[in-house]
């Protein structure tokens, strides 16, 4: 009994420690987004009521409530086509196996490999090509198609039971039936951490963005935020203040989706 | 189709941003686009210079976009070496260390201001007007001037006995003598340091009327005395302790606008900074940097930073965005003496020196004549050839730094880094 | 002979579902990379360029700067990721077990850091490990240390800052793949191998790990992959390389050959082909140490 209960408490220390390192920079920064940026600089890890100084110093800076749509609008979008267009690829490169699919695999797997800063004049390029410089769908399209999510699926997809393949084809379904009706519910744990990662990949995208959108009005909020820290005299309490804005709806969507976990849990098949 | 595309473009842009930038509300007509860094500063001078044009030409309109700096300079050097110009807008702004890389990477995308003779360019500072100059041609209006200074406490410095005077003309070597003492008798250290970053060994070389290279391009580093006794001072200047290491810009200012530390060897630009605590009002004031000793010709004058507007050859409003510039930053005296009192931007144009502004004293350091100070120093400023390789020999010289730190051997730092930049440069 | 009509159309069907992807990736993705390999074998400052066979590869031999970066890349690779992986697993592992109290509290909270921005984490990070920063008070308070640490003035020092930022931010990452692959597995066989008695520690080995070798394997290659082209961190925390280039990675290196200095596009592209030899490498080794443990 005794080295069970001292086993539990040395796991919840732990975890605590773990929790407590990962969770106080953002509460630091909450704490800042409340300061004014002298008391920052001292260090000051208490409240203080410089909040609504900081966040109408914001608004006369920028745009905020653009700035969010057209992240959002990027995130949501590229998060939606990912799900789809990735995940399909993965289940069909796992579930159709054959000698040329695995070729062209290892040759996805290879291409992970390219830094972006290799490839990215050569896609500006391509961009500019197709008239799609300063718009967002110049930032979405070259992230759809996302051999980083193929492979996570294909792996995933890896522990789909094939019975209920075989039983489905039995039952006398087609493949895209298959896809939608049996596969898509029995890995909902999967989608929900993709569409967590994927999300957050998009929202914070910084690079690709800087160099394909050009006016304010196209610009996001990841991009405001950097130029904001830059300037002469950087106003750290109104950065705070910006970047835990822009920390919010990656974090609602996390809460959001965690349940999925769960229920995929109870839901998946035995 | 590519005309209409962009120029519908520019101009929905142009009206979604009317609310966003405050402009005045022109509708038709030209819309200029201008990228800089830094709203606060660069931003907010061309959305006066614009504000100003507008009055005599109510049909063009200024668009100002701001990114930050490294950004911006990345996302240019991008899209210009994709030879796309969709997008591109019509000026630019470019700091001066970097003007010959962007004039000699992509010749013909800048466009040569020297050919449409709207521009006198003897009314500028020569030294701005040089370093944008390749061959006979001539690309840039010259902007604001990093003439450089010793933002100091004056406080701290007098409660560790010494006066403006006391400072006026002194080698680093006393500068460090002084520290020491500052150190001692208030307990904050006289500077901070981020050593990733030569600003100061740059303001040393340019202040003996060196650079990284002799005026042809090559590298001046290994055999020359001069670069030697530089860099010798800076490493008596590392050794000295009396400064604080930091990391990154914002630390860096934070660290003496929060008078932790009591001075700061940095250019004209950063009294905005400076000026922008309030309470400290009357405890600053404004020396002359160190001379570097054993150099001939080394004087109390340097430059640090400072840029300038380009025009991109493949701007459909050239001829705006040239008009533009030549009336009101190469004419308008008037709209210096604003940005002067208004950001604290002291520009090339010389005729600018003798208005109001410049010659006004500021309570803030103490009731001296900041600008005629700074103007006079400007006039002294030794000309060098920035090369196209300044970031490399930069890069060459912090590998060597902590070695410097701990005392290490300068002829061998010397050797490393002339090595390192050769290689870079091929 | 009637299964050949059949496997050719699930075949088909097969390449129905991956194209819309493969599409794409061609266009947007190998199109480029050609591309820039093509750039590879250029030589020339700006837009200068001309051809210059395998010049660049032979500069890369002469370059002390590109094999400071390499051996700085390998080191954070060969040290972190394994710290990274190991930690997230155990962490996954830990809350993967329903008794626990306050499981979504503490999942949520070791998620968060992946969560917060770029900006946000390198501004802190910068000022935590600052001389007079947070940390360098809490550890002399604890008195093990006597005096600051310079973290990001010292090579060896930002080093380890870079490591610390990296394993704060990704573990929390990691542990998402793994607490998901947990989750689908059946919790009926660690009933039945309770019921027999095999031990805790025996069930990890013999049930878990084994179930969760795909992705292991995925998160260590996709963790291999991240670190070998390091760039985030090390731009936004220590300034321009770290003192003394300390914390310059392959990938930071071909950012400044392209964009701080007088750009070499095609050694840029050299660089970067490093980078993605290295990538093959490992994860050829990595599948098949992964393929090995599966026929032993």
């Amino acid at each position: 009994m005794k080295p069970h209960y001292l086993q539990r408490g040395l796991i919840y220390v732990v975890l605590l420690l773990a929790a407590y390192i990962s969770v106080f920079p953002f509460f630091w920064m909450i704490v800042g987004s409340t300061n004014t940026m002298a008391d920052i600089l001292k260090g000051k890890t208490s409240f203080g009521n410089a909040l609504t100084n900081n966040i109408t110093h914001l608004l006369e800076q920028v745009d905020l409530p653009l700035l969010f749509w057209n992240s959002a609008k990027i995130a949501v979008i590229a998060t939606a086509l990912t799900m789809v267009i990735s995940s399909l690829a993965g289940y069909g490169f796992e579930i159709f196996k054959t000698r040329m699919s695995e070729r062209v695999f290892a040759l996805l797997l290879a291409m992970l490999s390219i830094p972006f800063a290799a490839i990215m004049i050569p896609l500006f390029i391509t961009m500019a090509q197709l008239h799609l410089i300063n718009t967002h769908m110049a930032v979405i399209i070259p992230t759809v198609a996302s051999i980083f999510i193929i492979f996570y699926f294909r792996q995933a997809t890896k522990s789909f039971p094939s019975e209920l393949r075989d039983a489905a084809l039995v039952d006398g379904l087609k493949e895209w039936q298959i896809f939608l009706y049996i596969y898509l519910p029995v890995m909902r744990s999967t989608y929900a951490a993709a569409t967590i990662i994927i999300f957050m990949a998009n929202w914070n995208n910084y690079l690709w963005p800087l160099i394909v959108l050009q006016t304010n009005e196209t610009k996001t909020l990841t991009l405001a935020v950097a130029s904001l820290l830059t300037a002469y005299t950087p106003d750290f309490g109104m950065v705070m203040v910006a970047t835990t804005l822009a920390t919010l709806p990656t974090l609602f969507i996390f809460f959001a989706l965690q349940k999925q976990f769960v229920q995929g849990l109870l839901g998946s098949a035995k | 189709m590519k005309n209409a595309f962009s120029r519908r473009s520019v101009l929905g842009a142009a009206l979604a941003g009317i609310s966003f930038l405050g402009a005045t509300a022109a509708f038709a007509g030209t819309t200029v686009t201008v990228w800089c860094w830094d709203k606060e500063f660069n931003g907010a001078t061309m959305k006066e210079a614009g504000a100003r044009y507008a009055k005599a030409h109510p049909d063009v309109t200024l668009n100002v976009v701001d990114f930050a700096k490294p950004d911006m300079e990345q996302k240019l050097q991008a899209q210009l070496a994709s030879g796309t110009t969709d997008g591109l807008p019509d000026i630019v702004l470019i700091e001066d260390y970097g003007a010959q890389k962007y004039l000699q990477s992509f010749t013909k995308a800048f466009e040569p201001l020297s050919d449409t003779k709207a521009i006198d360019y003897k009314t500028f500072a020569n030294y701005k007007v040089a370093l944008a100059t390749v061959g006979d041609k001539t690309y840039s209006l010259p902007f604001d001037s990093g003439v450089s200074g010793m933002f100091y406490r004056s406080d701290y410095l007098a409660q560790a006995g010494y006066k403006s005077a006391d400072l006026q003309d002194i080698t680093w070597e006393k500068l460090i003598e002084v520290g020491k003492a500052v150190e001692a008798k208030t307990g904050h250290k006289l500077l901070d340091l981020d050593l990733s970053d030569q600003g100061l060994l740059r303001i040393m070389m340019q202040s003996a009327g060196i650079w990284y290279f002799s005026p042809d391009g090559k590298p001046a580093i290994a055999g020359n005395a001069k670069f030697k006794t530089v860099l010798s001072t800076y490493a008596k200047v590392l050794q000295s302790g009396i400064y604080k290491p930091v990391s990154g810009w914002a630390e860096y200012t934070g660290t003496f606008t929060s008078g932790e530390t009591a001075a700061a060897i940095t250019g004209v630009w950063m009294t905005a900074t400076i000026k922008a605590n309030k309470d400290q009002s009357g405890k600053w004031s404004i020396a002359p940097v160190p001379k570097v000793d054993g150099v001939e010709g080394a004087v109390h004058a340097s430059n640090l930073g400072g840029s300038s507007w380009y025009v991109l050859a493949s701007s459909k409003n050239k001829a705006a965005a040239i008009d533009f510039l030549a009336q009101e930053w190469g004419k308008d005296a008037d709209f210096y003496q604003k940005i002067l009192v208004n950001q604290g931007a002291l520009g090339s144009f010389l005729a600018a020196r003798d208005g109001e502004a410049y010659k006004a004293s500021d309570a803030f350091f103490g009731g001296e004549a900041t600008w005629q100070n700074f103007s006079t120093w400007l006039g002294k400023i030794p000309g060098v050839n920035y090369g196209t390789f300044t970031n490399e020999a930069d890069a060459a010289v912090s590998a060597q730094v902590p070695a410097l730190v701990k005392g290490g051997s300068v002829d061998d730092a010397i050797k490393a880094i002339d090595a390192q930049l050769k290689q870079q440069m091929q | 002979m009637a299964q050949a009509p059949n496997k050719r159309k699930t075949d088909l069907t097969g390449w129905w579902f991956t194209s819309p992807a493969l599409i794409l990736l061609s266009l947007f993705l190998f199109y480029p990379i050609v591309s820039s390999l093509w750039m590879s074998l250029q030589i020339g400052k700006g837009m200068n360029l001309s051809f210059g066979g395998f010049a660049n590869i032979y500069r890369l031999t002469q370059d002390p700067v590109f094999i400071h970066a390499l051996l700085n890349t390998l080191t954070f690779l060969v040290v972190q990721v394994p710290i990274m992986i190991t930690l997230a697993l155990l962490l996954a592992v830990t809350l993967n077990d329903s008794k626990l109290w306050g499981r979504s509290f503490f999942r949520t909270a070791i998620f968060l850091p992946c969560v917060t921005s770029l900006v946000a984490y390198s501004v802190l990070f910068k000022s935590m490990f600052a001389a007079d920063g947070v940390i360098n008070s809490f550890l002399q308070t604890l008195h093990v240390i006597s005096s600051p640490i310079p973290w990001l003035a010292d090579p060896f020092w930002a080093k380890i800052v870079i490591i610390l930022a990296i394993t704060w931010r990704w573990t929390g990452y990691n542990m998402i793949f793994f607490l998901a692959a947990l989750q689908n597995i059946d919790p009926s066989i660690y009933e039945a191998a309770r019921i027999d008695g095999i031990p805790a520690w025996a069930r990890f080995w013999k049930i878990t790990l084994p179930a969760l070798k795909p992705v292991i394997l995925f998160t260590t290659v996709t963790s291999t992959i991240g670190t070998l082209q390091l760039f985030d961190e090390v731009n936004n925390i220590p300034t321009l390389g770290g003192p003394a280039d300390s914390t310059l990675t392959l990938s930071l290196y071909i950012y400044y050959l392209s964009f701080r200095f007088m750009p070499s596009f095609g050694y840029a592209a050299t660089v970067s082909y490093v980078i993605v030899a290295l990538v093959v490498v490992l994860s050829f080794l990595q599948f098949l140490i992964a393929r090995e443990k599966q026929t032993s």
